[in-house]
């Protein structure tokens, strides 16, 4: 007969699982609690209920345009990160060339790289050569940051995909364009769908690699909730944040659909 | 386009991205930390005035760098050890529940993770804070007479970097617990080993490259973490990267600072690299 896990062992394990849940939520639900306080300060548990704070943050110049910087770079990086990225996985997981192998460890090397010490590698060379900081600087760094995730993501996918079907279609006559347009894209899709995830999330919430290269004039969310967090904090911040943490939540159960849970954990470091 | 050409072709626009915006920026970085400038000063206006190791030598001259140095090691190793605790635990859990509560553990673990480091440490700064969260329970328990704030306090920069970094601890070693055959434990209990025994002589060892892969990771991250410890901490207690940051913009001494970000790599390569090899190892 083979003993149960004991009880003391599953009430301790239940007890433990509770208090680290707690300990890993706390933050979050601080934040959207004392968003929609109805004081002038920064209280949790809130005084009152309000939302005059998503009111302040909906119609105040400097959080909108924020907000829609970082949508807008958090798109464009994207866009890029797949652009260059998926390419480089199919020729990275299709392909068996000499050197193969250290090019692809070579392509997950902004991994390794702290973002503050690339941050400021690229303000270096962007004060250098160029111009300074720009919003194309701010693309090209989250470019860099984003890329091995894509290329992890697509090439994961491919590992497992059917080599044969673009054999076939070469046989049959497809060219170059049908060869990758109709049998090995479609054959990316779901990985180009979680390298989307990453990609737009990371640039959405980065604040330091943005530190370094934000143009003079140009805030993006996570910077502008820094920046407040230094000076004077009000419940305005809190409400920005609370809409933050629902973009990521409504991400991830979206991405989840596509690709259900245990991928995500695992591709998520 | 011949098919021997085609994976070229494909890696091109990368290599180039890579090479550009990843390989030449660190490139810059290396040999700036070479330079001491005249005077202090912003590039690119006289900042490679004389080559040699004159950075390197302050750093390692100058306790106050010493002291930022052991203050960033001893609060990651700290931070790494409490992760660890709360971490293995969870991981276990997770991958031994059944399939409804592992998919709820596991995207209680992600929302965290993917959410902004800044947001995550505004939710401290609030528990944190003197009369905060934190010091309400404390005094509402008994546990302490009068209200206290771990604000701009070691404890404090540990306590938020613990949070911040579990979920990579507890997704590595799940990882690796997901994969030990049930039927081990299970042999291991039919043999007479208690549940504790089993932990102690089965699923620790078993899982020993998933500690160790998760704990170089925490480390690493936590020697380079910016964000947190410089909110928290403030600046009377800077780590690493808070000592970094403040040469870029307050003393604009970009030479010094690019030499402390060179130490700050050789440190994190140092733990990184046996990092990759262990995960590489288990084909992962």
């Amino acid at each position: 007969m083979v003993g149960g896990i004991p009880l003391v062992a599953r009430f301790g394990g239940a007890l433990l699982l509770v208090l680290v849940l707690v300990f890993m939520l706390v933050p979050l639900a601080v934040v959207v609690g004392s968003s929609v306080s109805a004081s002038e300060f920064l209280v949790f548990p809130p005084r009152g209920v309000s939302l005059r704070w998503y009111e302040a943050v909906l119609s105040s110049d400097k959080y909108l345009s924020a907000g829609w910087t970082s949508i807008q770079l958090a798109l464009v990086v994207t866009v890029a990160s797949l652009a260059v990225g998926t390419p480089a996985a199919i020729a990275l997981y299709r392909f068996r060339f000499p050197g193969s192998e250290a090019l692809g460890s070579l392509f997950l090397s902004p991994l390794v790289l702290p973002t503050l010490i690339f941050g400021i590698g690229m303000l270096m060379l962007f004060s250098r050569y160029g111009s300074g900081p720009s919003f194309f600087a701010l693309v090209l760094g989250h470019l860099v940051i984003t890329l091995p995730y894509v290329v992890r993501t697509v090439g994961a996918v491919l590992h497992g995909a059917d080599r044969h079907a673009e054999e076939a279609a070469r046989t049959m006559g497809a060219n170059l364009w049908q060869r990758y347009w109709f049998v090995v894209l479609p054959q990316c899709r779901e990985g180009m769908a979680a390298g989307a995830f990453f990609a737009f999330n990371i640039s959405f919430d980065d604040a330091v690699v943005a530190l370094f290269l934000r143009a003079p004039g140009i805030d993006t969310l996570p910077l502008r909730i820094y920046s407040e967090l230094e000076f004077s904090p009000d419940p305005s911040i809190a409400a920005a944040s609370t809409v933050m943490i629902f973009i990521t939540v409504a991400m991830i159960f979206v991405i989840e659909r596509i690709l259900g849970v245990r991928r995500l954990a695992g591709s998520g470091r | 386009m011949s098919s021997r050409s085609e994976p070229f072709w494909l890696l091109l626009p990368g290599l180039l991205v890579l090479i550009l915006a990843f390989f030449w920026p660190v490139g810059e970085l290396l040999v700036t930390s070479f330079f001491t400038a005249p005077q202090a000063g912003a590039p690119p206006a006289g900042t490679r005035a004389s080559a040699g190791l004159a950075n390197y030598a302050k750093f390692f001259a100058d306790s106050y760098y010493l002291g930022v140095a052991e203050r960033t090691f001893r609060l990651s190793a700290i931070t790494t050890f409490f992760t660890f605790l709360l971490g293995f635990p969870l991981a276990y859990i997770m991958a031994r529940a059944g399939p409804r509560l592992r998919f709820w553990l596991i995207v209680l673990t992600v929302v965290p993770l993917m959410t902004s480091v800044v947001v995550r440490t505004f939710g401290w700064l609030v528990i944190l804070g003197r009369g905060g969260l934190l010091s309400k329970v404390l005094e509402w328990t008994g546990l302490s007479a009068s209200p206290i704030g771990l604000m701009h306090t070691e404890t404090g920069i540990v306590v938020a970097m613990v949070q911040v970094l579990l979920p990579f601890m507890a997704l590595t070693i799940m990882g690796v617990i997901a994969g030990i055959d049930p039927k081990v434990e299970e042999a291991a209990r039919t043999m007479g080993a208690g549940f504790f025994g089993v932990m102690r002589t089965v699923i620790v060892p078993l899982s020993l490259p998933g500690i160790v892969a998760g704990s170089l990771l925490t480390f690493a991250l936590s020697i380079s973490s910016f964000i947190t410890p410089t909110l928290v901490g403030g600046v009377r207690l800077p780590m690493m990267a808070g000592g970094i940051f403040s040469h870029i913009t307050g003393s604009l001494d970009w030479n010094f600072a690019a030499a402390m970000s060179m130490l700050l790599l050789l440190a994190t390569l140092a733990v990184i690299v046996p990092y990759a090899m262990l995960l590489k190892r288990r084909g992962a």
